[in-house]
């Protein structure tokens, strides 16, 4: 066994070498990094932002002849497991444009680049989203930054409400009022529904249903990343959130498909105009409908058991992998992707920017649901969390054993338990 | 001392001519196995630093929950599907074994599942089984026997069924070639004179050709079994796992916990674990199906 032992250390030794090769180019914080960078930039972005990083890449390579940025884009569900793969063989792209809520899986595990003293440059540093601009932080220092929104919301149809004798100013805000739309729009019968949601994406359904919690100022994890618990049990808005679910279901308010829907099709049958409430992304719904359907479409945020609201403050920040090949390039690009004349196109591919100074008088006219989305963000949250991935968007999971339990199955008690005893083995496992 | 002597002799000559193959397996089976024991015994996480966590990967094993929960499901799968997949390929093979008109057009047919493979065949499974669009669905409500809603996938034993009669299509066109050459690599003579003697078709079946393919049959009955211990593909096309981990196999797991969970050195402890296994199973039908008529020679 000594031999093997020796070629298992020579191998890692090798692999420690690649992996601690220093990337050429200017450090951070020297005066040189992000200016007139020249090579390539290899970008990876996740499918679901990829429309707007391939708008950004386009402009940039066309106004920036010294440097290339390449995009690639990555399937989302795949994205974790081909980034952290390509980090630990030495393979890491020069930017990555990350789910937001996956940022501090590996900025905890040292994986990106500590870019404070650049981000501490920036001219328009103040006017970036601050919850994004958390998610890319830890201990004080800055390990990244936000890139686009994507944020949830309450859609609902004016012509069903109008149809089924409710008021289109009035949108549900809180349980009991879309409880009572969802029975008014049911009953107009012909395939059309009260709500619909994705039951087998559970990817889709944290980003919808855990801002109906948030709305009450509470989380299912508590502490910081690396000693987080989970409150599953204790949270009296989560169980009130999974007991909405499950009558709407158990009522027949909520359309068939919605046990099986995978993401694939989401959302569809709120733009054919069957369905009354719908949660779910600006690019859903805005990017994909009619303008003639979208006249006809309400947005507000996600409202709380008794009121309140919330948004899940979605979509993806930039990072710099440690031992990627081009910094310097990547932060320029950063740089430019930041800057206002950029962030304001993100609605165009179904996006929110990430700085609080697009909202102008002009911006609202050109982008009246986008405007009322960013308005949202005002109660937006995104849990600092490690284990989001792990807990949330897979099949299989805690997150989605929990909802399944509890929205089909109508037991509550044992979702919450069964939630409890999940959330927290998966959390003691991705902290150990 | 003689010139002329024979190159075999020369113990230099025969160690250049195995060394290509030694070095291929020292590098692509031997090194990877002894790196992977190397890495059962440390964290090894998928990002960030790893370090030595001594026998824990082992013992945490019987305390996953999960595990032992996808170890009884793969075992109950493979036995649900090794029965039907050997009797299908066995059936298919005495209907092609002759070289009449058409069986090579046959062969080829009972064949093509397993030549298109298993993921492009899930696939097309999980397009067909789509409520209100797939045509298992359209077929069922056509014939009033469903409304043409039922989702089939996200319930365990309907899941589990539409996994089996996949697997069943798909293997047991293997099944019938590897019989269908034993049974043709059989004498004709044993087959005539059985015959001759009053032998009926069943008899001959049963008393000869039964017999006489035991080799072959515990050959494709390993493969089989191994096959569906190892299963992965078609259930992460069609059920993910799920619904929950009710559908989840072993190998599925081990995926899990490397690649989603990143905990790659208690995956590589799993893994190791499961060659273990799956090598005493196999071990186990190499001797319940040894061919004893030649060992008693």
């Amino acid at each position: 066994m000594r031999w093997l032992a020796a070629a298992a250390g020579a191998l890692l030794l090798v692999g420690t070498a690649c992996g601690s090769s220093k990337p050429a180019g200017p450090a951070v914080g020297s005066a040189q990094f992000g200016v007139n960078a020249t090579g390539v930039v290899h970008f990876w972005d996740r499918n679901a932002t990829a429309p707007f990083g391939t708008l950004l890449v386009k402009e940039f390579n066309a106004t920036h002849p010294h440097l290339k940025v390449e995009l690639s884009p990555i399937q989302d569900t795949q994205y974790v497991t081909k980034l952290a793969t390509a980090i630990r063989s030495g393979s890491a792209p020069d930017l990555v444009g990350i789910d937001d809520i996956n940022s501090q899986l590996f900025i905890y595990n040292k994986a990106f680049l500590d870019l404070t003293p650049e981000v501490n440059k920036l001219p328009d540093k103040d006017k970036l989203s601050l919850l994004n601009v958390n998610l890319t932080t830890e201990n004080g220092h800055y390990y990244g930054t936000p890139y686009v929104g994507d944020l949830s919301m309450l859609w609902y149809n004016k012509t069903l409400f109008k149809k089924a004798g409710l008021d289109p100013n009035k949108p549900p805000r809180n349980f009991a009022d879309i409880l009572t739309d969802s029975r008014a729009i049911s009953k107009l019968g012909n395939g059309i529904y009260g709500y619909s949601f994705a039951g087998r994406c559970e990817g889709c359904l944290g980003f919808t249903m855990m801002p109906n919690v948030w709305a009450t100022r509470t989380d299912i994890f508590a502490g910081e990343p690396g000693s987080q618990k989970a409150t599953v049990s204790s949270n009296t808005a989560l169980r009130q959130t999974l007991t909405l679910y499950h009558q709407l279901w158990s009522e027949h308010l909520a359309a068939p498909e919605s046990e099986t829907e995978t993401g694939a099709t989401w959302g569809q049958d709120f733009l054919a105009g069957k369905i009354g409430i719908f949660p779910g992304g600006y690019g859903t719904v805005a990017a994909n409908a009619s303008p003639a359907f979208l006249k006809q479409v309400g947005a507000v945020a996600l409202p709380g058991p008794d009121g309140g609201y919330s948004t899940f403050d979605g979509g993806a920040n930039f990072g710099i992998p440690r031992n990627g090949k081009n910094p310097s390039g990547a932060w320029e690009f950063i740089k430019w992707a930041l800057q206002k004349q950029q962030q304001v196109q993100a609605p165009t591919t179904g996006f929110e920017p990430i700085r609080a100074d697009v909202s102008t008088p002009a911006y609202k006219k050109r982008y009246p649901l986008n405007a009322i989305v960013l308005d949202a963000l005002a109660h937006g949250f995104a849990p600092k969390t490690i284990s989001y991935n792990v807990t949330f968007n897979q099949p299989g999971g805690p997150w989605q054993q929990m909802y399944i339990k509890a929205i089909f199955d109508g037991n509550i008690d044992g979702a919450i338990k069964q939630g409890q005893s999940g959330f927290s083995d998966a959390l003691t496992q991705a902290q150990s | 001392m003689s010139r002329r002597r024979s190159v075999t002799r020369r113990p230099g000559v025969g160690l250049a001519l195995v060394s290509p193959a030694f070095l291929l397996v020292a590098a692509f089976v031997l090194f990877p196995l002894g790196f992977a024991i190397f890495i059962s015994f440390t964290n090894w996480p998928l990002i960030g630093p790893y370090h030595y966590v001594g026998a824990d990967n082992y013992t945490n094993i019987g305390k996953d929950s999960v595990f032992l929960q996808s170890v009884t499901f793969t075992l109950i799968y493979t036995a649900v599907v090794t029965v039907p997949i050997f009797l299908v390929g066995y059936g298919l093979a005495v209907l092609v074994r002759s070289n009449r008109r058409g069986a090579t057009f046959f062969r080829t047919a009972f064949f093509l599942p397993y030549v298109v493979g298993l993921a492009t065949e899930s696939f097309m499974l999980l397009l067909e089984l789509q409520p209100n669009s797939g045509a298992v669905n359209f077929v069922l409500d056509k014939l009033g026997i469903t409304d043409g809603t039922t989702a089939w996938l996200v319930h365990t034993n309907f899941a589990i069924a539409a996994v089996c009669v996949l697997v069943v299509w798909f293997a047991s066109g293997l099944t019938m070639m590897l019989l269908m050459a034993g049974m043709q690599g059989i004498p004709h003579d044993v087959y005539e004179s059985a015959e001759v003697d009053g032998a009926s078709w069943w008899d001959r079946e049963v008393r000869i050709m039964l017999p006489l393919l035991r080799r072959t049959i515990a050959l494709s009955l390993i493969l089989s079994v191994i096959g569906s211990f190892l299963a992965f593909n078609q259930f992460y096309i069609l059920t993910q796992g799920g619904p929950g981990v009710s559908t989840t196999t072993v190998v599925q797991w081990i995926y899990q916990k490397a690649f989603v969970q990143l905990h790659v050195g208690a995956a590589t402890a799993l893994s190791l674990v499961l060659v273990v296994v799956v090598g005493i199973i196999s071990a186990v039908q190499f001797f319940l199906l040894r061919d004893t008529t030649t060992e008693t020679k």
